[in-house]
């Protein structure tokens, strides 16, 4: 008698895997969800989550144990026209975005033209160079707090040796040079990540180009005015654009060294932030959403607008 | 599965249920502590101390204290509170009134043994008829000075310890002519030190009530006599009376800076200047034979109360609403209040206590300065809290940038200070 051989029913395994590799179209979106969902839900509570929260304060009194109270568009009235201190906050931040990522990315660059061009030692200035990068900010904040101690910090004693005494001062106690000695000590921490990148634009560099630049008598400096720097330019106005961010939101160098003194002198938005979400006797946090919401703004309006000013225009050929 | 294995679980499982079920097993409870004076070794010994004496009276309890420096604490309460977490019992200061307004802290009244706490010292904590902490450190504003250094410049502090302005800018300007800083004072990591000087002057020029006023945005910051304690005080600026290093020095900086390294001449200090001072040379106290002495702060020409001096109540313990414990939080806390630990405090840390103690208990090497603060004490006024215990918000954040930072660093003129100060504080 001949037996009905039925078909064998998949197994678990098959039927799941069977599944994911149903498609519409050419990319298995499934699966690929599959393997975004963790990447996703992470960036969603902690990325995302955070940002419409804070939104949601904007409007509203926090205080603890959740209690809210909507109070519409009174924070941001009140950020607006009655804060002096917001305004001395942007004023010092808007100061540090301008100026501090040209020095970061000039001085970045200079040290990685010097490796290129292949100086002494080149290898032990590289990791010289890029320590500071490796520092947490707390430990360089310490430290450039007893560089710039007034009694017996090194740049006084400095001074003092080569007979300039009258030029030393308290350099974080004094309005007029508190910023521009923070802004120095982020430029010395973060250089070597700017050399490091300009050097690997540098060493990418066609060599064709270069050696023609050589055989039509280019001296070096004319080199690196008029091909090496047009040629990476792209590079440098990324470090820039993210240097720029960066000093935009600019918190723990400040908060360790001068906690936005003397006077103000050294305020930013973020240290502004924290002293009115912690330490305004109030515990609540719908006001100083409400500065960050705006500062988001702030950032995000400055992001594209350079972005577009220095869009490449031409595209380089080689 | 094998048969063996099938009998070894049999025979195994009822041995795991005897184990987990029939034997006792004690959950300890932990009281969790948080606590500010990481570096101050005499404060730190009395807090386990109470702690230890604590489990040995509640076996099967522990007590589990986290030392942090003060902003820290801080920092690390304000996060935790607000997500209904935190310790049981922690550090607080007076000052910090939006603990209370938010209900984060338990009112103690039914908690605490009163009876073994000195009545005044209940007044900074007292919201409504609700006391929320046990104020443990008592604090008055003292000027001390290096009676060598003193003499070398030539100078007499009176019996009562008080110069007037006059001889005040002498002083300073002798100190300043010998190479010696005259005053030493840090204000980078704390918002109040750097108003000492100018305060204490404010409150004797005013009289208590006239200077609550001011703290409280009642009277105007451009009323004469204010405007010319802060001009007496641009005198002493511009002769130097602060070290250079004035915004940039820390105050755990400034104690060394005056008794030693380069040292000082006077230094305005809370009384619990000794928590740290007194501690061994080698571990930032000051040298054992150093010529420690008290005086008071200089009295302004026309001074209302010459004799009134700030006092307060500093480093308190309170119990946090959260706590799923409190009766075990309150016992810790009445095992700090007793007389026995109250004299203990005063003789280990040399710092005035708002627990009920027996100053006579103070003997040995330090005696002699207890003995000279009590007398600096015996005939003064007080004025019971210093300015950040009063100011808020905009208020608050000016005095830091302008009283406690910006002007006394020679940062601003007279005029433009008041009128910051005005505009920041007074509730016209």
């Amino acid at each position: 008698m001949a037996t009905l051989a039925l078909p064998l029913r998949p197994s678990f395994t098959q039927r799941v895997t069977a599944w994911f590799a149903r498609s519409e179209g050419d990319a298995p979106w499934r699966t690929v969800m599959l393997f975004m969902t963790p990447a996703l839900a992470v960036y969603a509570l902690f990325t995302a989550y955070p940002v419409f929260r804070t939104l949601w304060n904007s409007f509203h009194t926090i205080k603890p144990g959740n209690i809210e109270a909507f109070v519409g568009w009174d924070n941001y009235t009140r950020l607006f026209t009655s804060d002096p201190v917001f305004y001395t906050a942007v004023t010092n931040t808007l100061i540090w975005a301008f100026v501090a990522p040209f020095l970061d990315v000039l001085v970045g660059l200079v040290l990685a033209l010097a490796l290129y061009a292949g100086v002494r030692g080149t290898r032990f200035f590289r990791v010289a160079w890029f320590t500071p990068v490796l520092i947490s900010y707390v430990v360089v904040a310490i430290m450039w707090m007893w560089i710039y101690n007034y009694d017996w910090g090194a740049v006084n004693v400095l001074l003092r040796a080569v007979g300039l005494s009258s030029w030393t001062r308290a350099w974080l106690g004094t309005p007029d040079t508190a910023l521009p000695a923070l802004i120095i000590t982020h430029a010395w921490k973060w250089a070597g990540f700017n050399m490091v990148v300009c050097l690997a634009a540098l060493h990418a560099l066609p060599k064709e180009v270069l050696e023609a630049a050589e055989l039509d008598n280019c001296g070096w400096w004319a080199k690196v005015a008029h091909v090496i720097v047009p040629m990476i330019k792209p590079t440098l106005l990324n470090l820039v654009i993210l240097s720029f961010i960066g000093k935009m939101k600019i918190f723990d160098l400040v908060w360790i060294m001068t906690r936005g003194g003397p006077l103000w002198s050294t305020e930013t938005v973020s240290t502004y932030v924290y002293k009115r979400a912690f330490e305004w006797n109030t515990f609540d946090l719908g006001y100083p959403s409400a500065v960050a919401v705006v500062w988001f703004a702030v950032v995000i309006g400055c992001v594209l607008l350079l972005s577009w000013a220095f869009r490449q225009r031409d595209r380089l050929e080689y | 599965m094998s048969y063996r294995i099938h009998r070894g679980i049999a025979l195994l499982a009822p041995l795991f249920a005897v184990l987990m079920f029939a034997l006792p097993v004690r959950a300890q409870q932990v009281v969790t502590v948080w606590s500010h004076w990481a570096d101050q070794e005499s404060k730190v010994k009395f807090v386990e101390e109470a702690a230890r004496r604590f489990e040995a009276k509640n076996p099967g309890t522990q007590v589990k204290i986290t030392w942090y420096q003060k902003n820290p604490l801080f920092q690390a309460l304000q996060s935790a509170l607000r997500a209904g977490q935190g310790p049981d019992v922690f550090y607080m200061d007076p000052d910090r009134v939006e603990y209370v307004e938010n209900k984060l802290i338990l009112p103690l009244n039914d908690h605490l043994n009163w009876n073994n706490i000195e009545p005044w010292a209940r007044g900074p904590w007292t919201h409504a008829g609700q006391t929320y902490a046990l104020p443990l450190e008592v604090q008055t504003i003292e000027l001390y000075y290096n009676k060598e250094q003193m003499k070398k410049l030539g100078v007499t502090i009176p019996a009562d310890g008080r110069l007037n302005q006059t001889q005040f800018l002498d002083l300073v300007k002798k100190a300043t002519a010998a190479g010696v800083t005259p005053v030493v004072q840090g204000v980078a990591d704390r918002d109040f030190p750097g108003a000492y000087l100018l305060h204490e002057m404010l409150l004797k020029k005013l009289g208590e009530d006239d200077y609550g006023k001011l703290m409280n945005g009642k009277l105007s910051f451009k009323d004469k006599r204010v405007v010319d304690v802060f001009t007496y005080m641009k005198q002493l600026i511009d002769a130097g009376v602060y070290p250079k290093s004035f915004s940039s020095m820390t105050l755990g900086e400034s104690h060394p800076y005056f008794y030693s390294k380069p040292g000082g001449l006077m230094l305005p200090m809370g009384s619990w200047y000794t928590s740290r001072a007194f501690n061994a040379p080698e571990k930032g106290g000051q040298p054992d034979n150093f010529p420690l002495g008290i005086m008071q702060f200089p009295v302004p020409d026309g001074a209302a109360c010459p004799q009134c001096k700030t006092n307060g109540v500093a480093g308190s313990f309170v119990i946090n609403a959260a706590t799923k414990q409190p009766k075990l939080a309150a016992a810790f806390l009445n095992e700090m209040a007793t007389p026995e630990m109250g004299t203990k405090w005063l003789v280990e840390n040399l710092v005035q206590t708002g627990v009920k103690s027996d100053p006579n208990a103070v003997k040995g090497k330090h005696a002699e300065y207890f003995k000279e603060l009590a007398a600096r004490n015996a005939d003064v006024k007080y004025f019971t809290g210093i300015p950040i215990t009063h100011m808020r918000g905009q208020c608050l954040d000016t005095y830091k940038q302008v009283m406690n930072t910006g002007f006394p660093a020679g940062l601003l003129p007279v005029d433009r200070a008041i009128s910051m100060m005005d505009a920041a504080c007074y509730k016209a």
